[in-house]
């Protein structure tokens, strides 16, 4: 049976800890696998929901990418900060994810992805700007998060997509003129 | 930069980091990693128990395959110790019922054969407590030979001793 960890209460005492928790995870510690979870959770989910722009494939999403980081956490070098590759495993995750999704519910119900943001741009505690994120077609939303607020370069988004960098720069270009053009008209 | 691009890095700027989700996730990713875990452990116990098992199954054989080659051997000797014992004996006793009536040439021929038939028991009991030892066979050989030969020359015709 694994020893419990103490919680720890603050992020900088976590991130100070953190190679030690994810040492003790790695070697099958559920315990120090949850405090794992505790501290990123939110980051996580974040960046599953702005991905997905749907709240119950994000949760679904966010799942699936900790269960992979539970069954992946070998292939972490310590090299960086665990929480670039948490980001790095999330966005690749997620994006699997979606497109197993898309294929399943394209065959289910042909549904189209507009109805789907649809229900995403009526939550009420959203602002108009991130409303607009979700609004933009799924390739463009995939690129502009990617790039404008996770900070990858278009050569990353490339690679993570399996698209041109041209492709992936002309995408957020179309992204961002198109929110710009839904801001002027509000 | 004009004053869209400073207006939507603000936007993004603004943007909330983190975000809570509306239900715990934990117990799901909990069950689905205790799942693997358990099938780890299954997969790594019936491989392990394969392995065990295969190895055993190799140990078993490898003993057996010694066991059985030693024994054979061990089986071997004593058998032919035995087979060449009992066909001592019938020759000698064909020997002597042949030879019945013939005087000995030596009075202590009889002495001389029991002396060579406690060293072929002497030789027998080695033979047991080393049956892979070659030589004792052939030494054995050699004195029941010698037991033969002996009561041969000591029954034989004068004429024939010079």
């Amino acid at each position: 049976m694994n020893k419990p960890l103490t919680l720890i209460p603050s992020d900088t005492a976590l991130e100070n800890g953190e190679d030690n928790i994810v040492y003790a995870a790695k070697n099958g510690d559920r315990n120090a696998f949850k405090v794992l979870y505790d501290a990123h959770i939110n980051r996580v989910y974040a960046l599953c929901y702005r991905l997905c722009a749907d709240k119950s494939q994000a949760e679904d999403a966010a799942q699936e990418v900790f269960i992979q980081v539970w069954r992946k956490l070998d292939n972490y070098d310590g090299k960086s900060k665990f929480s670039t590759w948490l980001h790095s495993v999330t966005a690749n995750v997620t994006i699997s994810y979606l497109r197993k999704q898309r294929g399943w519910w394209h065959k289910m119900f042909s549904l189209e992805s507009a109805e789907l943001r649809h229900e995403i741009a009526s939550e009420p505690d959203m602002d108009a700007f991130e409303k607009h994120i979700y609004q933009l077609p799924e390739r463009a939303r995939w690129v502009f998060v990617l790039h404008a607020i996770e900070g990858y370069r278009h050569e990353q988004i490339g690679e993570m997509l399996g698209i041109a960098v041209g492709t992936s720069k002309a995408q957020f270009h179309r992204a961002r003129h198109l929110i710009e053009e839904w801001m002027s008209n509000e | 930069m004009n004053n869209s691009e400073k207006d939507m890095t603000q936007q993004l700027e603004a943007l909330p980091r983190e975000k809570t989700p509306s239900r715990d996730l934990w117990p799901g990713i909990e069950y689905a990693i205790s799942q693997r875990q358990a099938a780890e452990k299954t997969s790594w116990r019936r491989q392990t128990g394969i392995a065990a098992s295969f190895l055993v199954a190799l140990l078993v054989g490898y003993m057996g395959y010694q066991g059985l080659g030693s024994q054979g051997i061990l089986q071997n000797n004593q058998a032919i110790a035995e087979q060449m014992s009992v066909q001592f004996m019938q020759q000698r006793d064909a020997l002597l019922i042949s030879l019945d009536g013939q005087n000995a040439t030596t009075q202590n021929w009889q002495q001389q054969l029991d002396e060579l038939d406690a060293a072929a028991k002497a030789i027998k009991t080695a033979l047991k407590e080393d049956p892979n030892n070659q030589a004792l066979l052939a030494m054995l050989k050699n004195v029941y030979e010698q037991q033969l030969k002996l009561i041969e020359r000591v029954h034989a015709p004068s004429w024939q001793q010079i």
